[in-house]
């Protein structure tokens, strides 16, 4: 029956012949909701999902980690591999050049220095490798047409990925020389790899001199001339075999097969197989393993098995290749990889793409079962499952690579056979064992143990992003699309080694031979002394340097990298150390003390310590709390002195250019040095403690104070570690030394909550009036009972402010010099305000008065005054305990933080338009993450546990790497989205969104807290916009800056805080005399404050001390408020000695007069109008009387400012 | 070329503050637009409304400024008037405004140290509030203020009207109230004063408060809390706020906070609730699955769409 209904309606079966009727209802509606996407399509069709349709959306939404991921990725891959139409070019040219490579002459065995010779002739040199060949060998090298021409690696598997920095796509060539050139002892003394130079150079020769249009050149993956292989670029001449377009290149790796007489057995790597004798009475050298080198000859054999491993397994799987291919991108973004000629990348992960992918065949075959006992003791991972997608594969393979421990825990792949050299035979030669499932390579020989520590923390980091299910911000791009392999962010200490001096105290012969190359084994031996010296002070040391270049045939040997990096991430607990013990001086073995004084040089010393043990140590002295930080940068020139001869010229890092930026000029700091003052936070710390004492012994007595004090709380900088400048007391002995224009001592702010009591009143002018009186009250008791404490009460802040405003404040200045200001938080106040603004007099609820009402002055006060309250008396005790606890958890906050302040007020924002506890918030983001504080106290309870959030790579140890941090998050921050930094904890909800940024609205950043869902206590009063918007420009082009530092070695940090002032419409100069806080400024002319040249320019009131008084400041605030819609101020409240203004654009362009226009105008004539009929509108045109408010801001400046220039 | 000589009815007034700045200021009488009822507290005839008077002008400088067309009784600066705002014309006038209360303000000069005037309240004397001490300091208002000058004689006003104004007459700065640096120093010490000057002030604003409540709570009793609310035409408004669930002042009960928060009771609607089933008949079944696949093709579509424009923003080029 239902065969008869209208051939439109294509279902068949009653079943659905109801949800098709419903379409047809629903269909309009449907429409109207997404129609945009589907217009092309037939509207029915995209209604109903077919079967495959949902197979591929549950798909995507079960396989991988949600719907945008999956088609992310899908787009993602496209851009990484190279494209199809490219290829046919380099398909004629490949078969061209087997044409050429099969039909090659034949040479005649020769001498190898002969034949050389002859090569030499034509402009080809033989990359041969140490020990080179002499005029005695007896053996022979010829040349014979390759016994096979294969396409191996990841080209021949589809798996090709893009490099960074335009490195281009590799296509392995595996050339297999005929067996029957080798010989069964060619395994000896380099003799296999001669053989192997003199074929490749023959083949170099050959093509050369062919008709193909490429360029050929050598290169030798990780400077290692034994792993020389050829390059051929594609000459772009538009010919039918120009692949240049295919951005590839094409490596001719001669290889040889395993059925050649080499014996395998002896490749093993504890065999020996270099025997030069170095002295002719040491025989050492003859027993010394050379796992490298056997390594090296290993490399030489395994492609083709290689290929076909990988082959198999990406048969049996089908996401093998995407997810090998998400990998690559990953590691390559995070410097594990081939990079360009600009890039840095970390070493020992060049040439490592058969690794990549034994890895993922690891993650699928599973692990072979090693005979020794070690493996018994963990679980054994089991093979995953073929079916998976490439992002569950991609997540597997960085959870191995963050958990597992591969540098104490070999890892064998399952091989079909067994494996062919015992576990023991690897452990006893390598640092790091990964071997393949051909059971012929370790493929992690040579890779340093550092560079493996970063990896696994890179994993763990990714991890965590992918595990956030919480954060609203899509992972994606973090994982895939955003490069970090800058080395500021990465580690706490970036050294730049220059190497052209370098001279090993000790040469290590055998070393050299075995890992081929001198400069290879002054890397090795380089990263080991540091590990040894280092010891339990870093986490991780890595070396940085560029990949391995082409170079021309003629030259044989590969250059070798001038300057490296040296990268330490620190363990704070340790770093900072100040003494090393050694063996102690009972020490029976003789040696022991004898290698513990050969490595450290004259820094070794016998000392005595206050247990009574006398042994052997290392002391490093420190005078200040920075030289401290710099032990581990120390350690490390002392040690590349003492071992390679590089002097301090060589070796430069920036710590010491960061370190001036927040400390007071030499002139000022002397005075306290000599003081014997207890001075920083930890001396404002005591200082506090003992006015909290005064003030609460004051409360005890019923006639001072009728109600007695709760609590008394800091909330000030100074007192959490994280102010600009170490804070200073200022004495009389000091101030009367100082001259007048560095007398400045910020007062240190706190609360006192008294008692709750009904004796307050309930209106708030008069809670005030009664906040005066206490204060009042405690001024003069402390004045009574602390001996030559001077105590004040403030009565307002100068700048507008209404009679209901918290603004009564203590000062006290105790005799140390350390200069107070308290307030008191009465929450009665809260109550009243938000009466006032919902307008419920709390008494009638329903009451709603127009709208006009409500706008009154009172409503507009009591608005700006709960803000403050909420801010001053809610928030602001909550932060400074946070910021405290964290100061105190993790060393390197408080630098981080003190260096992000100096460089947003060096760019005349802090203060004025960013507070000082946003940048707090913002950095800490870097150290905390969700349940931290949870953590941190089990933490302390179980202490070392070893893999506990304390001890994350990826928290900065040093000041230097959180400001990187910083300033590479606010260069690509969208702060429209905002951001949730768990200082107090995970977010309560969600779904709390945040309020959207307008354009006008004076806070454009967000920064939520779990007390602060809406992200605006601090940013209330900016950035704005267009503010956020230059934050972001400064950062990137500070970023840029110190990425060129690092990589040039040359220019100062000091540029990253030198403030452009292109942008600005005028600039106003002023006085530095007429400024107390001159001396902080960030380039004071140290001169003017010597006490010679002392300019008395107001000898009354130079005298005493005003604490806290900057009339910069107040002028910067006054002509904020009193212009507050004509320009923005931007100023460096640390004694900067210019203020930036920029004209409101909006007031460009003149507007009809209005009595309320809230800017200073001068009428105007439109030249067009003149002669016309003139319009009223017209005549009343004003504009903006630029003029006149710069005359009125010299008027108000008079006595601070010296000049105002105007810009264009 | 010479800026014209009026605009939008205002008589430009220009001032040389050197020799390349010149100020502009916009005087025209004042215009009294009051409804029949209120106050006036202009003196017609006589006040000046002057437009873009400088920032840091002080009562003093007006009066130096303005001296050659005739003598000044007051000088009003409207931003310590009136909470402005760009919507209100300035030249509606605060009702509150005590004129004599606000020149004595202004004569002080350091308006925010001073306790706000109060209402006046007749009958028993109100305690007087000691002051706290001040200097002659300059007081910074908006830029673009308003002001009202009240001239002692009618004719200064023409004679101001009269007046030529092509050249720019100097700005005359009082020496009295200091200005810049002198100024922000005067300003610190005179936010510190000494603490028995505080005291004083303090204990007699407490004092002033204590009477006031006094007075409002006179016929305060036990059971009749708060005072009943009577409007103009003699309606007692029926509010909360009592004593014992009683509207303000006692007599009669009234409703509950919740009603009259939300204008709703809770209970009646409760039982309204749907008794519908959703999964009962095999087409609501088969319907809910139908719109869960749809919903689910919508989301997808929904994400690949996000993601072609990412990817039309070429975003998805790692390097």
């Amino acid at each position: 029956m239902e065969k008869l209904s209208p051939p439109n309606q294509d279902s068949a079966t009653s079943d659905e012949e109801v949800p098709e009727q419903q379409v047809e209802e629903i269909q309009p509606e449907q429409e109207e909701e997404w129609g945009g996407i589907r217009t092309d399509r037939p509207p029915k069709k995209s209604l109903k999902p077919t079967g495959e349709e949902i197979r591929v959306i549950k798909e995507a939404s079960d396989l991988y980690r949600s719907n945008t991921f999956k088609l992310q990725i899908d787009a993602l891959l496209p851009n990484v591999q190279p494209k199809a139409k490219h290829k046919p070019p380099l398909e004629r040219f490949l078969l061209s050049l087997h044409a050429l490579l099969s039909s090659l002459p034949e040479v005649a065995p020769k001498h190898p220095l002969q034949a050389a010779r002859t090569l030499l002739k034509k402009g080809v040199s033989v990359p041969y490798s140490d020990p080179l060949p002499t005029e005695e060998t007896n053996w022979k090298v010829a040349f014979t047409k390759p016994s096979d021409i294969t396409l191996v690696g990841s080209w021949a598997n589809k798996a090709c990925v893009k490099g960074r920095d335009g490195f281009k796509y590799g296509i392995d060539l595996a050339v297999e020389m005929p067996s029957d050139l080798f010989q069964e002892k060619d395994y000896l003394n380099g003799r296999f790899f001669h053989k192997k130079a003199f074929y490749l150079a023959t083949i170099a020769a050959a093509i050369s001199k062919s008709e193909l249009s490429v360029d050929v050149s050598y290169v030798s993956t990780n400077d290692n001339p034994r792993l020389t292989k050829l390059v051929l670029e594609s000459k772009a001449d538009d010919s039918a075999n120009d692949f240049t377009k295919l951005h590839a290149q094409i490596y001719i790796i001669p290889t040889v097969s395993l059925q050649s007489p080499i014996s395998l057995h002896r490749l093993s790597p504890v065999h020996a197989n270099i025997r030069v004798p170095t002295d002719s009475d040491n025989d050492k050298s003859l027993t010394l393993p050379t796992p490298l080198y056997n390594t090296a000859l290993l490399t030489s054999l395994v492609p083709r098995i290689q290929l076909l491993s990988a082959h198999a397994v990406q048969q049996a799987t089908p996401a093998f290749n995407d997810a090998l291919t998400l990998l690559r991108v990953w590691a390559n973004q995070r410097g594990y990889g081939e990079a360009g000629s600009t890039g840095l990348s970390i070493r020992g992960f060049e040439g490592k793409g058969p690794w990549w992918t034994a890895l993922l065949i690891y993650l699928l075959l599973g692990e072979e079962p090693t005979s020794a006992g070690k493996g018994v003791g963990r679980a054994k991972s089991r093979p995953l499952g073929k079916g998976l997608s490439s992002y569950q594969l991609f997540r597997a393979a960085l959870d191995f690579l963050a958990k597992h421990d591969l540098v104490g825990e070999p890892v064998f792949v399952k091989a079909s056979k067994g494996h062919r050299y015992t576990p023991d035979e690897y452990q006893s030669n390598h640092d790091v064992v990964f071997v393949d499932s051909s059971s012929t390579i370790n493929l992690l020989a040579g890779t340093p143990v550092g560079s493996l520590k970063l990896l696994s923390s890179d994993a763990q980091k990714t991890l965590e992003i992918l595990n956030d299910s919480s954060s609203s911000v899509d992972p994606f791009s973090d994982v895939f699309l955003k490069d970090y392999r800058d080395l500021q962010t990465r580690f706490d200490v970036v050294i730049r080694v220059d190497l052209s001096t370098v001279k090993s105290r000790k040469p290590d012969l055998h070393l050299t031979l075995d890992s081929g190359s001198a400069s290879n084994a002054i890397l090795a031996s380089i990263s080991s002394l540091l590990s040894q010296g280092l010891g339990d002070r870093i986490k991780a040391v890595a070396i940085l340097h560029p990949t391995s270049t082409l170079r021309p045939l003629s030259q044989a040997h590969p250059f070798s990298p001038h300057i490296i990096h040296i990268g330490l991430v620190y363990d704070v607990t340790n770093a900072f150390r100040q003494v090393d013990h050694g063996p102690s001086a009972a020490e029976t073995d003789p040696t022991v003390i004898e290698r513990f004084r050969d490595f450290w040089g004259n820094k070794a010393d016998l000392r005595r310590f206050k247990d009574g043990s006398i042994t052997e140590s290392v002391v490093w002295d420190v005078q200040t709390i920075d030289e401290k930080a710099h032990i581990p940068s120390r350690i490390v020139r002392h040690i590349l002195q003492r071992h390679f001869n590089l002097t301090d010229e060589a070796v430069h890092t920036w710590q010491t250019s960061f370190d001036g930026l927040v400390r007071l000029p030499e002139s000022i700091s002397r005075y306290y040095i000599g003081s014997g003052l207890a001075i920083g936070s930890k001396g404002a710390l005591v200082a506090f403690d003992d006015l909290v004492k005064s003030i609460k012994a004051l409360s005890e007595d019923e006639n001072t104070l009728p109600l007695s004090v709760m609590n008394i709380s800091a909330a000030s900088d100074a007192l959490r570690y994280t102010s600009v400048f170490s804070p200073v007391p200022l004495p009389a002995s000091i101030a009367s030394v100082l001259p007048p224009h560095s007398k400045y001592v910020h007062p240190i702010e706190f609360m006192i909550e008294f008692e709750r009591s009904s004796r307050w009143p309930d209106d708030l002018r008069a809670i005030q009036k009664v906040k005066l009186a206490f204060l009042e009250r405690i001024a003069k008791g402390l004045m009574k009972t602390v001996p030559n404490c001077q105590a004040s009460v403030v009565v307002g802040h100068g700048s507008r402010n209404s009679d209901i405003e918290d603004v009564a404040r203590l000062q006290v200045v105790t005799v140390e010099g350390w200069t107070f200001s308290g307030r008191i938080w009465h929450d009665r106040e809260a109550t009243l305000l938000d009466r006032t603004i919902n307008n419920t007099s709390g008494l009638l609820h329903i009451a709603v008065k127009s709208k006009g009402e409500r706008q009154g002055r009172e409503y507009h006060d009591a608005i700006r005054a709960r803000e403050i309250y909420t801010r001053l008396f809610v928030h602001s005790p909550q932060h400074h305990r946070a910021i405290s606890k964290l100061c105190h958890y993790f060393t390197a906050f408080a630098g981080t933080v003190r260096l992000a302040k100096r460089w947003f007020a060096s760019h005349w924002l802090l203060g004025g338009h960013v507070s000082d506890e946003v940048v707090e918030l913002l950095c800490a983001q870097f150290f905390v993450k969700e349940g931290w504080d949870t953590e941190v106290d089990k933490d302390q309870e179980e202490n070392g546990n070893k893999n506990s959030f304390l001890n994350r790579l990826s928290i900065p140890g040093s000041k230097e790497r959180g400001f990187a941090s910083l300033i590479w998050f606010l260069k690509d921050w969208k702060w429209e989205e905002g951001i949730f930094v768990p200082l107090y904890g995970s977010a309560v909800s969600i779904s709390s969104q945040p309020k959207a940024v307008t354009a006008n609205s004076a806070g454009a950043w967000r920064v939520r807290t779990r007390i602060d869902p809406e992200g605006v206590i601090w940013t209330v009063h900016g950035p704005d916009a267009i503010v956020a918007r230059r934050v972001q420009a400064l950062a990137q082009a500070t970023w840029n800056y110190l990425q060129s530092m690092e990589l040039s070695g040359n220019g100062s940090v000091l540029s990253m805080f030198d403030h452009p002032t292109d942008d600005y419409n005028v600039v106003i100069k002023l006085d530095p005399t007429a400024i107390p806080r001159y001396h902080q400024n960030i380039t004071v002319d140290e001169s003017t404050l010597s006490k010679g040249s002392k300019k008395q320019s107001n000898d009354g009131s130079s005298s005493q001390i005003r604490p806290g008084f900057d009339p910069a400041r107040a002028l910067c605030l006054d002509l904020q408020g009193v212009y507050q819609d004509t320009f923005r101020v931007f100023y460096d409240y640390f004694g900067g000695t210019r203020v930036g203004i920029v004209w409101d654009p909006s007031l460009k362009e003149p507007r009809s007069f209005r009595v309320m226009g809230g800017f200073s105008c001068v009428p105007t004539i439109n030249p067009e109008s003149q002669h016309k009929t003139q319009k009223s509108k017209d005549r009343n045109l004003v504009a903006l009387n630029e003029e006149s408010v710069l005359g009125e801001i010299e008027r108000l400046g008079r006595g601070i400012v010296t000049g105002i220039t105007i810009q264009e | 070329m010479s800026p014209p000589s009026t605009i939008s009815g205002f008589t430009v007034i220009p001032i040389s503050y050197s020799k390349s700045s010149t100020h502009y200021i916009y005087a025209r009488a004042h215009i009294s637009n009051k409804k029949p009822g209120q106050k006036n507290s202009w003196p017609a005839g006589r006040t000046l409304f002057a437009v873009n008077v400088p920032p840091d002008a002080t009562e003093r400088d007006m009066i130096l400024l303005l001296k050659p067309y005739g003598i000044v009784e007051r000088v009003v600066f409207d931003s310590d008037n009136l909470y402005l705002l760009e919507e209100k014309e300035a030249e509606e006038e605060d009702e509150d405004s005590d004129g004599g209360d606000v020149e004595e303000e202004n004569v002080v000069g350091n308006g925010e140290t001073q306790p706000r005037k109060r209402r006046k309240v007749v009958a028993a004397e109100p305690p007087k509030v000691f002051e706290l001490p001040s200097i002659p300091l300059r007081k910074l208002r908006k830029t673009g203020q308003s002001a009202h000058v009240v001239f002692l004689d009618e004719s200064s006003l023409d004679r101001l009207f009269a007046a030529s104004h092509t050249k720019p007459r100097p700005w005359p700065t009082s020496s009295e109230e200091p200005s810049g640096l002198a100024h922000y120093l005067a300003l610190y010490d005179s936010l510190r004063p000494p603490l028995d000057a505080v005291r004083q002030h303090a204990d007699s604003s407490m004092d002033l408060y204590e009477f006031e409540l006094a007075k409002s709570k006179r016929q305060a009793s036990k059971y009749k809390k708060g005072e009943a609310i009577v409007d103009e035409d003699g309606f007692t408004l029926v509010t909360r706020g009592g004593a014992y669930g009683q509207t303000v002042g006692g007599g009669v009960a009234v409703a509950t906070k919740r009603f009259q928060e939300t204008g709703e009771t809770s209970e009646r609607k409760r039982k309204r609730s749907k008794k519908e089933k959703t999964s009962f008949y095999a087409f609501q079944k088969a319907e809910k699955q139908r719109n869960e696949l749809l919903q689910m093709k919508k989301n997808w579509e929904l994400d690949k769409a996000k993601v072609e424009k990412l990817k039309a923003s070429r975003k998805f080029k790692p390097y």
